[in-house]
């Protein structure tokens, strides 16, 4: 609970720290995908901090690669 | 944004922190379980096979000296391949870079902060990584240049205080391991050293002013950071045995334990970790500017800096959820990061070289080609 209040604190505070400057030069492609990446890690952050299990890219790589890996181990 | 160039000594440096990184921590014991005491020779093996290596990546960058691997990616293969197989790689940086920030959080409590959780560490880690990432190349490269220094006089003292202590019979038997899977062994080596310095694919030629002195100095700095790990791969089977050493997660630190100089210079290790954690944050952070940076160029964005942010948060998230247990860590070491790293670091590079060689008489009428 309390870790996720401070990541949402964090949040705020990177969003006052970046978004004027942004705003101000008109750069909107940059702002765009800042904020999808905030968004993307402020709520991986809450998830993870309630315990809720996220699927990690490991799992994924390791998921595609069984078949490679099989072979690697055999050899 | 390009004006802020780096010399070719400061890229000497990165290049031995990058080359030595998170592979003095763990690569004695990858090698010493796969093929016991031979490892030094596989060491060896890898060293020769890295020239190879950074040679295929020399050669690529020399096309377009002024543009960066994403951009040459692009030119080559054309927008939309280019840039799919730019993602993947910006992909893998941003999950090595993580892994390097789980790995220096995982050795911390499991030598030095047993007490601690895992996730003030890690974000302590990669504050200062997103900070430097800010701050600019320059400024990486420049501390690089102070801490070298500290680096080197750290790992002499290690090696010369470990002389009273080598055994020669840990060598034998002599090559007893079949030549293959000493081959097999080296291959993880080249991987994790030298097929990962693609990363720096991103600064090598753009970021340069002396680009001639920093051709000779990739495969310089490539060189000494192999001796380095030859060194200690060497020390570790020479001192702890191999036994031993694939029994350690880190045996590189358990070396630092068994220094014993008179009974007077003793259990000097937590200096010794200076070393480690160095190397691993030198990589790390190499790792987040090339993927930041590539992810701006990716998406034609102008500056990176507003990016680092929120990637860092993601960042730290991912270094949690990599390695749940220590076997997920041995994993993905020695096979995950492998296959990936191959396939990225070694396949693409060729196929790159395959399309440019077809379609060299267009390339060669663009302005930016040498």
């Amino acid at each position: 609970m309390i870790s996720s209040v401070g990541i949402l604190f964090l949040a705020i505070v990177i969003v006052f720290l970046e978004v004027p400057s942004l705003l101000q030069k008109k750069l909107k492609k940059e702002f765009i995908v800042f904020s999808i990446l905030l968004v993307i890690g402020v709520v991986s952050g809450i998830l993870f901090s309630f315990g809720v299990k996220i699927m990690s890219p490991v799992d994924l790589l390791s998921y595609i690669f069984q078949p490679i890996y099989n072979l690697m181990g055999k050899s | 944004m390009q004006n802020n160039k780096i010399s070719s000594f400061q890229f000497l440096v990165l290049v031995i922190f990058f080359t030595i990184g998170s592979s003095i921590l763990y690569v004695p014991s990858i090698l010493s379980i796969k093929v016991q005491q031979d490892a030094w020779i596989a060491t060896i093996i890898a060293t020769i096979v890295g020239l190879l290596v950074i040679w295929l990546y020399i050669t690529i960058s020399m096309w377009f000296p002024k543009l960066t691997y994403i951009q040459v990616n692009e030119k080559i293969f054309g927008k939309v391949l280019g840039k799919t197989f730019s993602i993947m790689f910006v992909l893998m940086l941003f999950l090595y870079s993580s892994s390097l920030i789980a790995h220096s959080g995982t050795f911390l409590i499991t030598q030095i902060f047993p007490k601690t959780p895992a996730a003030p560490l890690n974000i302590m880690m990669t504050i200062i990584i997103v900070m430097g990432v800010r701050l600019g190349l320059e400024t990486i490269a420049r501390s690089a240049e102070i801490l070298i220094f500290v680096f080197f006089i750290l790992f002499l003292i290690l090696s010369v205080a470990l002389i009273p202590q080598v055994n020669y019979l840990n060598l034998e038997p002599f090559l007893q391991s079949k030549p293959t899977s000493i081959l097999g062994a080296s291959f993880v080596l080249v991987i994790v050293s030298t097929v990962n310095s693609i990363t720096l694919l991103v600064i090598f030629p753009a970021f340069l002013k002396e680009i001639k002195k920093a051709k000779k100095n990739f495969i310089i700095g490539n060189i000494i950071g192999s001796i380095i790990i030859i060194i200690i791969t060497t020390l570790c089977i020479f001192v702890l045995g191999s036994p031993t050493t694939s029994r350690q997660v880190y045996p590189s630190y358990a070396l630092a334990k068994v220094i014993n100089v008179g009974d007077f210079l003793t259990r000097i290790e937590s200096l010794m970790a200076t070393l480690w954690i160095l190397c691993i944050f030198f990589k790390s952070i190499l790792y987040f500017y090339a993927a930041t940076f590539g992810l701006s160029q990716i998406l034609n964005i102008k500056d990176y800096r507003p990016l680092t942010y929120p990637l860092g948060i993601i960042m730290v998230v991912l270094s949690l959820l990599f390695y749940p247990d220590i076997l997920d860590q041995y994993k993905f070491d020695a096979k995950i990061a492998v296959i990936l790293s191959t396939i990225i670091g070694i396949f693409i590079p060729l196929l790159l070289v395959l399309i440019y060689m077809i379609r060299k008489k267009k390339l060669k009428k663009d302005p930016q080609h040498l």
